[in-house]
């Protein structure tokens, strides 16, 4: 299979502070990859050393098959978490001098820039200064700087912030078209629905470590039919019984939790039916939601131990 | 190289376009023009064309009289008024500043006439000389206004001229002989310098230099700040992320020094093409007090090559500065460590001009960061030895490749850093950052 970007045991120490530490994964071409995690776990570390902006002290980044170069950073687009767009500049400026800095010649940027205003129904803001757009249409904007130049690898931190329903069906359009197209995408983010919709694969870091990798699906169903989501009226004291429940994400009343090990189904129901009324009862396949805290948490209990 | 040549355009443009730019480009030279001339101006307005009378029974005086009024309309030909030799100014043409009759009939009458035509402006003044006037040296000249003191001034010494003309004629002087005699005497002060004499005018040798300077620094502190400005901007907005993922952090500090840096060069451009458009203008509006200020050649040559010496000194450290803070706010405490050695180069200036070759001047022209000022000044002033001005440029140029070096590295990691304000030590550290 033909990776379009490897790391291996990719480590970067800020001073004491180590924010990467021996990170590896590889994308597959054509693949939407997830990349998750709390705040501060290395994310923003991770990208930052993938287009090239920091080194990393060990390890290897391969792009496209080969070591990181600038030269391959042309095929790579990058959206950033932040807008990073010069305000007093026009859209259009905007977007042909940041394709021109790609390698692409004047009149294509244009033309592009045109298409792709278009389709994101910015087509007469072309000429508008950045300063003069809402947040969620200097997004659009920025997407497009991060396409513009049809790179083969995108990295997108964070693309749908920002965005209302609306703005984000029409990008997420745009995603899977590009997809379709053969490109490979990398999300960063921490909004799982989004993961959960459009990610072949995820890595999710903890403390600039990987603590979870592989194909989505694949982690669901490892963690099997092991969850239980409750409606329910009333006090659920089990939820703090660790014979029965390992992890639980209580709304007031409704409950996603995972069976301790060993537990039986049966008796958390027959457990729950004594202190509370129960309106749903469903075994289920953990939500990533479930996975991303539940492992944040073991994780963290692991250092502290 | 490509991407260096990329954002140096994009600065350039984005610079170029703004209305501050223009503004600097017509308002600093109207300035520095307005405290200069204005107050020469103001002294020898010119109230444009003036009708007088020359009152005398003798004719051949107040014909010589009149050819003296009107031959000041020709230009000055010794202390007369530069003020009404400019052919810049945009009044009357000078052939017709003075518009002279002659009365030959002096008569009670005729003074009583005069006086009610001066009084209702008819006629700017008149000239009373007796015939005698050649033993006692002495014209009346009434007009409404006394206090224009330039016109009596101008016919004072029309009078004379003509009375004089008319003494050494009766000592048998010739017309040509008594025109020689009365004729401007050129005191030039020379000043001897080590390379040899060169003229120069007492207040034109401290103007020019000071101009120079003043110039040398505005557009040194001035485009430095927009640099740091620019990358500040960069930062904040978080458009460096973007960028970085295509440029080089040096590939990007270097694109905005030297398309700032173009801006500022094409501002002195444009100053230097409009000075020699205005050209004989605009030396006879800053008038005399500049006409025998010198600027040779290699004043001219060196001071392009003192602008970017000084600028890219700055534009480094205001760089580094900018992408050490997060705003502009947290820039305005640090960046008064860096101008103070600018401010200290205008401090010291006055005295520097005044005597260029010591000691302080010398080590001052030599230290890399008042070097690039001062050695223009004392160039602009007194040109010292070529190893002196060879070894200042040699001592930038290497300070200025470790502070290249030095400051990209602060930038490098500072860009990217958000929040805090590094300490110091940090800041260092960053230093040996790979």
């Amino acid at each position: 299979m033909a990776f379009t970007l490897e790391l291996a045991g990719v480590t970067k120490a800020y001073d004491e502070f180590v924010a990467v530490d021996h990170l590896s994964f590889n994308i597959p071409e054509g693949e939407i990859f997830g990349l998750l995690g709390p705040n501060g776990a290395g994310k923003t570390s991770s990208i930052r050393m993938m287009i090239g902006i920091t080194v990393p002290d060990s390890g290897a980044i391969h792009i496209f098959g080969q070591p990181l170069t600038r030269r391959l950073l042309d095929r790579v687009g990058y959206l950033p978490e932040e807008r990073g767009l010069y305000k007093k500049m026009k859209i259009i400026e905007n977007l042909v001098f940041l394709a021109q800095l790609k390698g692409i010649s004047v009149p294509e940027a244009k033309r592009r820039a045109a298409n792709w205003l278009e389709r994101l129904d910015l087509g007469r803001w072309g000429n508008s200064k950045v300063e003069e757009l809402s947040k969620g249409m200097q997004q659009k904007v920025q997407f497009i700087a991060a396409v513009i130049h049809e790179p083969d690898f995108m990295i997108l931190d964070e693309p749908f912030s920002g965005l209302d329903p609306a703005s984000s069906m029409v990008l997420k359009d745009a995603l899977l078209d590009l997809k379709k197209q053969g490109k490979t995408i990398l999300f960063s983010t921490h909004r799982m629905d989004t993961v959960e919709r459009l990610c072949d694969r995820i890595c999710l870091v903890n403390q600039g470590r990987s603590v979870l990798l592989g194909g989505l699906r694949e982690i669901r169903a490892s963690y099997g039919r092991s969850s239980v989501q409750l409606e329910y009226e009333g006090e659920l004291p089990l939820l703090h019984n660790p014979a029965l429940v390992a992890s639980s994400n209580d709304f007031g009343n409704y409950v996603e939790l995972r069976l301790a090990p060993g537990a039986d189904p049966q008796h958390l129901l027959q457990v729950a039916m004594r202190t509370a009324k129960i309106r749903k009862f469903e075994m289920v396949e953990p939500s990533l939601e479930e996975i991303f805290i539940d492992t944040v948490e073991s994780t963290k209990a692991v250092t502290h131990a | 190289m490509r991407n260096v040549l990329l954002i140096m355009r994009r600065e350039y443009l984005v610079r170029v376009r703004t209305k501050a730019f223009l503004i600097f480009t017509v308002l600093l030279p109207l300035l520095i023009g307005a405290v200069v001339v204005l107050p020469n101006k103001l002294m020898m307005q010119s109230t444009g064309t003036r009708h007088v009378v020359i009152v005398s029974a003798d004719a051949e005086l107040a014909n010589s009289i009149k050819a003296e009024l009107s031959a000041i309309s020709a230009p000055a030909e010794d202390e007369a008024m530069p003020a009404d030799s400019s052919p810049g100014t945009k009044k009357a043409p000078k052939a017709a500043d003075f518009e002279v009759s002659v009365e030959t009939a002096p008569s009670e009458q005729l003074r009583q006439r005069l006086t009610t035509q001066v009084r209702h402006g008819s006629i700017d003044g008149f000239a009373w000389v007796d015939p005698n006037a050649v033993i006692t040296r002495k014209g009346t000249y009434y007009s409404r206004n006394g206090s224009d003191f330039v016109e009596a001034a101008q016919v004072s010494r029309a009078l004379r001229f003509a009375l004089s003309e008319r003494q050494l004629a009766g000592h048998g002087f010739s017309a040509a002989e008594a025109k020689t005699l009365l004729g401007p005497v050129d005191v030039d002060t020379v000043h001897i310098d080590k390379q040899g004499a060169n003229k120069s005018n007492g207040m034109g040798a401290f103007f020019l230099p000071f101009l120079l300077l003043l110039a040398i620094y505005m557009t040194v502190l001035i485009y430095g700040l927009y640099v740091m400005r620019s990358v500040i901007e960069e930062k904040s907005s978080r458009v460096v992320e973007v960028l970085l993922g295509s440029v080089t952090p040096i590939e990007l500090m270097a694109g905005k020094i030297i398309g700032v840096g173009a801006v500022g060069l094409t501002q002195i451009a444009i100053w230097a093409a409009g000075g020699i458009l205005l050209g004989s203008g605009a030396v006879a509006m800053i008038g005399d007090t500049m006409k025998d200020a010198h600027v040779g050649n290699t004043v001219l040559i060196l001071f392009p090559v003192f602008f970017i010496l000084g600028y890219a000194t700055y534009a480094c450290l205001y760089a580094a500065i900018g992408a050490i803070v997060n705003s502009d706010d947290e820039a305005q405490q640090l960046q008064f460590p860096v101008t103070l050695p600018l401010i200290l180069c205008m401090v010291f200036a006055a005295a520097i001009i005044r005597d260029p070759n010591t000691s302080l001047a010398f080590w001052l022209s030599m230290f890399p960061l008042t070097s690039p000022i001062i050695m223009f000044v004392r160039v602009s002033q007194d040109m010292p030895p070529v190893w002196q001005i060879a070894l200042s440029i040699a001592i930038s140029l290497v300070s200025l490749y470790g502070l290249i070096w030095l400051t990209s590295r602060i930038y490098r990691v500072g860009i990217l850093m958000y929040g805090k304000r590094p300490t110091l030590p940090e800041i260092l550290r960053w230093i040996r950052y790979t």
